[in-house]
């Protein structure tokens, strides 16, 4: 390398970064993920899990190897040998005899010297019978609860219900190849969601920086290498105001318009091979699809509010109700804010550069309008610049999830028989997995006949199931009631995890309503969603 | 590299008494969705936890999964091969491994792990590649469990285990499970090697690997990522000549990351960091110990199914998708009857009579459904290009210049081959 040359890369990379420390090489692949704000948000968490079940350790083993902040196992039990046998964050036969939460607890630790843990040998249900215990478990960031008893679940979920500030409960179930699982919370609002959905490039309302560039783009003064890279953003932009102009300012609708726009577009090439010509038209697609404001993003803009003093996403209805004034702004856009992600594109680096900035720059124009009509409209709301900028920069992706009371849905009649027409055997095994916990909480015998009537019981005696469907999951229930399979266990453990780090970072979308397993014919499924 | 078996002071002790009080809920009775060649009790106890042999291919992320599964659902007899060490980045997911680990062999650390943790269960770890072992080494196992990274050894085990199958032997079928994961997305698959859609039938469902042209990373860079492959693939040779970069070492991380700053600073263009820098260059996929543990225990489920017959397994891929909301899709995937490995007929491809050996070989190496770094041809007896050994390499150069209809009649075949696969690929030639 030449001397002035080595000089020049000194200069411009002064302010390089170091190599990574060893916190950021060891979670690297998860960073590439969720990014430092996911990681500060999972290291923030403290989670509770309501038993040493194999299933709970496996779903702690996932959270404690990403970093969670802490976690209690509450568990009153002692190791019976069966436990020795299927789980792994026990000793096997040494832990035989002693507290099943304590003997977990240092093998769980030891994945991740940074998470706390702790082994609480109290008993839930007495917790719950006193204010003290409720204020404990309502304490924690998330609460995780496998195959508890019948009225323990049903009381700890009513308590996480009282307040929508009181943590997200996830319940699991599972019985030998068969499990469900729920996540009960008031409301989830997701900012990254991560969507691949690319947004919007305004193509069919330019900016006016973007409109003057098309306008003064003359395709017939160009090289021919400039005339081979201008960018598709600017050909089509020029092309839809031509086709504008030739049909009363519409845009081409039906197919056979598509297609000679399509035509249109790909005739302007000079040469047979125009890379960004070819482009152009396979993202022509853009003009008659890319909408002001996504549908699903227009449904969130009309739905009413929750009480919301209460909820612990203020800020995020700030963001959205300002979100509705920005759109509806006759000064602004009448669109969703700008994002200032470019795709590729086949140009030169200067043009690409130079849109680039020019995105940029309308982005942040509109950024700054956000933020004015934010401050005009909630002055009382503290919102800090991150929270504002990521919820900008997302717009076009933002999610908010309504949900109920676990047990809610068995509850809905009307529901219920539109998910056993739907989706038969995932609406039973639901069905199946309560009516195996209620079996259990009266020590009956599990037999398909009895759980069975429990079904036929819940869903009311007029209703007929499907025979095939029904008897294909009493029986397997009846065959391994309290089975806490070791893959079962591992397959759950990871859902479950994925679930839980969802919640907690609020990032990417969690399920809404209850996710059945079913290991034999290795399906998922999700019913009962509001 | 030598294979050890580590005795396990353990191993010798008995099952204690209602040590697979869950398992066994399962396999003393029948489900309604159970053949009824399952043998309930003893027999099939018996056959997992005494008789069964299982292979486990890699001891990564899901290996890690699939060893401790597999150790807990009961079978005793499990075999581990992975050619890797211990790195910290492997510490999120990878949960037999410490920090006092890295550097050592995944296999041999593995194995210890499980032996010390489930008594009774004997691992044994090979430090080295699958390529290294021989037919009759695959021969000894039931099931083969693979959770690897790498499509080329997928390739491998797929088509050796379907090279394997002698219609005489019925022993001679071993089910493979393959799992693979990116992020919150994964997928587990069973293959029933010549009966079963294999590997290689899928290979176009992979994603395309992204590939910058040359000339975009030569003249018009517009991406970070086309600054940092101009410093890894033109200026690193440029600079350092025959010094083969080495993706571990952080110094030619920082090299690379250095010059790919610069250019982009030349150029106006943002986002080079050290962890893209890396991230390009090592082709990192995201994984997290979440979708690993849901997609190995999926495997092992299936394993698990297999091995016993207590209930019917998956037919024959489940895909995951877990970034918004839970949604999977289990399905059959077809067999192709033009897969080279188990499908027997040649593939068709028309070409232009104009068409030389030269692009004809370029247009192999970019088609999805072949996915083939450097090809050898022939038609019947005909050398037509040969990468290997040097000295046929240069007796077949010439033919590069040469049409491909010069030396192939319409409807002729073209065999190819590649060193790093183990079988050949017909190709049925067509002019247009
Ligand atoms: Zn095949």
């Amino acid at each position: 390398m030449l001397q002035n040359e080595s000089q020049d890369i000194e200069a411009a990379t002064a302010t390089l970064q170091a190599q990574p420390d060893s916190k950021t090489r060891r979670y690297d692949r998860q960073l590439r993920l969720w990014a430092a704000s996911g990681q500060a948000a999972l290291e923030a968490a403290r989670i509770l899990v309501t038993s040493g079940s194999a299933t709970s350790t496996s779903v702690l083993k996932n959270l404690v190897l990403p970093g969670i902040g802490h976690f209690t196992i509450l568990d009153a039990s002692t190791t019976a040998p069966a436990d020795a046998g299927n789980n792994f964050f026990l000793n096997a036969d040494a832990s035989i005899g002693k507290p099943r939460a304590a003997e977990a607890v240092p093998l769980l630790r030891e994945l991740n010297d940074s998470v706390d843990g702790v082994a609480d040998v109290r008993d839930l249900a007495a917790l719950l019978d006193t204010p003290e215990g409720r204020q404990f478990v309502a304490g924690f960031s998330l609460v995780i609860a496998h195959n508890l008893p019948k009225t323990t679940v049903e009381k700890l979920a009513d308590l996480l219900w009282q307040d929508p500030l009181y943590p997200p409960l996830m319940v699991v179930r599972s019985a030998g190849f068969l499990a469900d699982f729920y996540i009960q919370f008031h409301e989830h609002c997701v900012i990254e969601s991560h969507s691949e959905t690319a947004p919007a490039l305004r193509l069919t309302k330019p900016f006016p920086a973007l409109q003057a560039w098309a306008d003064s783009t003359d395709y017939d003064t160009l090289d021919p290498t400039e005339h081979a890279h201008i960018p598709f953003v600017i050909i089509l932009i020029k092309e839809a105001d031509k086709w504008r102009a030739e049909h009363n300012g519409a845009l081409p609708k039906a197919y056979a318009e598509q297609k000679a726009f399509k035509a249109a577009v790909l005739a302007r090439q000079k040469k047979l091979d125009e890379e960004n010509f070819e482009e152009a038209e396979a993202q022509a697609v853009r003009l008659w699809t890319e909408k002001g404001v996504p549908s699903d993003v227009q449904a969130l803009l009309d739905l009413p509010a929750l009480a919301p003093d209460a909820s612990p996403n203020v800020a995020f209805h700030a963001l959205l109700q300002t979100l509705r004034a920005f759109v509806s702004d006759p000064a602004g856009p009448g669109t969703l804010p700008l994002t200032a992600t470019l795709p590729d594109m086949k140009t030169d680096t200067e043009s690409y550069v130079r849109l680039q900035w020019q995105y940029k720059e309308q982005a942040r124009v509109e950024n700054v309008r956000f933020k004015e009509l934010l401050r005009a409209t909630h002055p009382d709301v503290s919102i800090d610049d991150a929270l504002a900028d990521a919820f900008v920069k997302n717009a076009h992706h933002i999610k908010l999830l309504r949900g109920r009371p676990f047990g809610a849905f068995a509850r809905d009649a009307a529901a219920l028989a539109s998910a056993l027409d739907m989706a038969p055997k995932e609406t039973l095994t639901h069905l199946g997995l309560n009516a195996l916990s209620a079996v259990l909480e009266r020590s009956a015998e599990v037999t398909p006949e009895a759980l069975t009537a429990e079904i036929q019981a819940a869903v009311g005696a007029g209703v007929v199931l499907p025979e095939d469907e029904l008897e294909n999951v009493v029986e397997e229930l009846a065959r391994a009631p309290t089975a806490d399979l070791p893959n079962t266990a591992a397959f759950l453990g990871g859902m479950l995890a994925q679930e839980a780090i969802k919640m907690v970072t609020k990032q990417y979308v969690p399920v809404n309503g209850y996710c059945v397993v079913d290991l034999i014919g290795s399906t998922t499924g999700v019913v009962g969603a509001v | 590299m030598a294979t050890t078996t580590i005795s396990n002071g353990a191993a010798i002790a008995q099952d204690w008494p209602g040590r697979y009080y869950h398992v066994d809920q399962v396999l003393d009775r029948p489900g309604p969705r159970t053949d009824e060649s399952f043998l309930a009790g003893e027999g099939v106890k018996d056959f997992l936890r005494n008789k069964c042999k299982i292979l486990v291919i890699g001891a990564g992320g899901l290996g890690c999964e699939i060893l401790a599964n597999l150790a807990l659902s009961g079978f005793k007899d499990i075999h581990v091969i992975d050619m890797d060490t211990i790195d910290i980045s492997n510490l999120n997911r990878q949960f037999l491994f410490r920090p006092k680990d890295v550097g050592k062999p995944k296999a041999t650390v593995a194995a210890a792990f499980i032996m010390s943790r489930v008594p009774g269960v004997k691992v044994t770890p090979y430090y080295g590649k699958i390529q290294d072992k021989d037919d009759d080494y695959y021969l000894q196992f039931n099931l083969v469990i693979c959770g690897l990274d790498s499509v080329e050894a997928r390739r491998w085990i797929n088509a050796t285990l379907v090279n394997l199958v002698d219609p005489e032997n019925p022993e001679s079928l071993k089910p493979l499970i393959d799992g693979g994961t990116e992020g919150f997305k994964g997928q587990a698959r069973v293959i029933l090697p010549t009966i079963s859609s294999c590997y290689e039938c899928s290979l176009d469902m992979l994603n395309k690997p992204t590939a910058f042209p040359i000339c975009t990373i030569a003249n018009t860079p517009r991406l970070p990522e086309h600054c940092i492959e101009w410093a890894s693939v033109l200026e690193w040779p440029r600079v350092h000549g025959d010094k083969k970069l080495d993706t571990d070492d952080p110094e030619h991380i920082g090299w690379l990351y250095k010059i790919a700053s610069a250019r982009a600073q030349e150029f106006k263009i943002e986002g080079v960091t050290w962890s893209l820098t890396q991230g390009v260059v090592k082709n990192i996929i995201p994984a997290i110990a979440s979708t690993n543990a849901i997609i190995a225990a999926s495997c092992c489920n299936e394993a698990f199914k297999i091995a016993t017959s207590s209930a019917a397994y998956l037919n024959n891929y489940f895909m995951l998708i877990g970034t918004d909301g839970v949604y999977s899709f289990t399905f059959e995937h077809e067999k192709r009857a033009d897969c080279p490995v188990c499908g027997g007929e040649a593939v068709d491809m028309t070409i232009s009579k104009e068409l030389t050996v030269d692009k004809f070989i370029e247009t192999l190496i970019e088609r999805q459904d072949i996915q083939i770094k450097k090809p050898s041809l022939s038609s019947g007896s005909k050398h037509i290009y040969f990468q290997a050994p040097q000295q046929l390499e240069e007796a077949t150069r010439p033919n590069l210049e040469k049409t491909v209809s010069e030396l192939v009649d319409d409807g002729g075949e073209i065999t190819v081959t590649a060193s790093s696969l183990p079988f050949s690929l017909s190709l049925r030639i067509h002019y247009s």
